[in-house]
């Protein structure tokens, strides 16, 4: 699921895959901005289908972050 | 008032990008004028333009960055980095809160706005991208610039049709004559070959339909004149104190040396048919400047390629210079590239300091018949010609009249 997610990220703000480290904030990592995750978490949900609060997807969240917000959404929480 | 250095410039225009390319293609008199492709335009009553090619091949915008922003901050963003380079100035080593940035736009950044308006209506909310919001208005491009080099200092976009710019090259000069800042990036850019912004400019009355024959559609004082034809493209300058530009032995281009402005107060979209206030405005810049009519060795004109615009702007020219009217070498170099609006001041005060450099005035193309007659229009190749001291004439719709005095460095 990682890669999915970083797919999006890749895709949407045109990074290197190699810049996305599990679980550095992707703030400090990569500079995001919150413009920048409101376009993220809009592919997330076409992604993989699912509402998602933005509020648990911040620029100050980690890929590893990211993972387990969609894995609980998917399991029904 | 106090003169101000200008130590740097970069162009972006369908002339070319960079000022060598720029030069050699306005010497050769050479038109850039053609049928629009960047969209089907052929169902509007103009469909003629100057374009940009192949912009991202002259800049080191981040492929990340370019998704965020429209064509008139990229184009401004190169612009910015040419004339940086061209002033020798090492921007991170300034104090970022002396440097400012004034730029001129006319109508804002229409190609983001559009395809994402039209994604809102297709796609409903969640298909428009958020940069949208910070993308199109005509603030943009300083913003992105300002970010871009980390510009902190006192900062304006001047909106004033095809004034805007240099009415911001106006207060840049001023801001820099009350010592608020070191160093000023002005000057101005503009987008408008998108769909939606064409058919303002459509609308608005003014350009030529003379599709058939693009080279040829844009003819400001000839008789067979039809209106103007649109362009897109930035020109900024590196402006700071003639004090500090010796101080760090920069090449002083030339001196803005004076500004006016004045409105006719008359009508929505024309201008006075009485040039008053424009004959005014040039009185003040000249008064401004501290020099006589009879100093002026070269006007850069606005040229609508309107009856009443081209009518009154060389009654104006009359009605200041006198007698020596017949006398003084004029132009109109953006005949070869299109009307920048917003951005055309400041690619004409370019123009103004590259024909001082090297001592030739790029011609008018597509005047055959003078009309007004009376004025010493430039046409044919270029003409050698030294010039010490120039004016610049920028109209804006309604009547905003703008006048610049350049002395050569």
């Amino acid at each position: 699921m990682k890669e999915r997610i970083k797919e999006v990220f890749v895709k949407q703000l045109k990074v290197k895959p190699e810049e996305l480290k599990d679980d550095v904030r992707l703030y400090d990592g990569i500079g995001v901005d919150s413009t920048e995750m409101v376009e993220v978490v809009i592919a997330l949900e076409k992604t993989f289908g699912m509402k998602l609060n933005p509020k648990e997807i911040t620029k100050f969240s980690t890929i590893s972050d990211i993972e387990k917000v969609i894995q609980s959404r998917a399991a029904g929480n | 008032m106090e003169k101000i250095a200008v130590t740097g410039l970069g162009i972006v225009s369908p002339s070319g990008i960079g000022r060598r390319q720029f030069w050699a293609n306005l010497k050769s008199g050479r038109s850039f004028i053609k049928k629009i492709t960047r969209f089907d335009a052929s169902r509007y009553p103009a469909h003629i333009a100057g374009q940009i090619e192949d912009l991202e091949k002259y800049s080191h915008v981040s492929e990340r960055l370019l998704k965020k922003i429209d064509a008139f901050s990229h184009m401004a963003l190169i612009a910015s980095e040419l004339a940086l380079k061209d002033a020798a100035l090492d921007i991170t080593k300034e104090d970022p809160n002396l440097v400012g940035i004034f730029l001129g736009n006319a109508i804002g950044g229409w190609l983001y706005a559009e395809t994402e308006l039209r994604d809102l209506y297709i796609e409903g909310r969640q298909g428009v991208s958020p940069f949208m919001a910070s993308a199109w208005f005509p603030a943009a491009p300083q913003g992105q610039v300002s970010i871009y080099y980390g510009i902190k200092g006192f900062s304006k976009t001047v909106v004033a049709d095809r004034a805007s710019s240099l009415q911001a090259i106006g207060y840049a000069r001023k801001t820099l004559v009350k010592r608020k800042l070191d160093v000023i990036l002005a000057g101005g850019m503009e987008a408008p070959v998108t769909p939606y912004a064409l058919l303002c400019c459509n609308t608005y009355g003014g350009l030529s339909c003379d599709n058939g024959n693009p080279e040829t559609a844009y003819r400001p004082f000839d008789s067979r004149r039809s209106g103007f034809v649109i362009g897109e493209g930035a020109g900024i300058v590196v402006m700071e104190t003639v004090e500090r530009a010796r101080k760090r032995k920069a090449g002083i281009m030339a001196y803005i040396s004076g500004y006016a402005s004045t409105c006719d107060g008359f009508d929505r979209i024309l201008p006075d048919s009485e040039p008053t206030q424009l004959a005014r405005a040039m009185r003040m810049a000249l008064f401004d400047a501290g020099i006589t009519a009879d100093q002026i060795d070269y006007i850069s004109l606005d040229g609508m390629a309107l009856d009443l615009w081209d009518k009154t702007e060389a009654e104006a020219i009359r009605d200041v210079f006198g007698r020596r009217a017949s006398s003084i070498p004029v132009s109109c170099p953006k005949t070869m590239f299109g009307n920048l609006l917003g951005a055309s001041g400041a690619v004409d005060l370019i123009i103004t300091m590259l024909a001082m450099e090297n001592q030739a005035v790029p011609p008018t193309l597509n005047i055959d018949t003078p009309d007004p007659q009376g004025l010493d229009y430039v046409i044919g190749p270029a003409r050698q010609c030294r010039i010490e001291k120039a004016m610049i004439i920028s109209r804006g719709r309604g009547g905003i009249n703008s006048i610049l005095v350049v002395e050569k460095g």
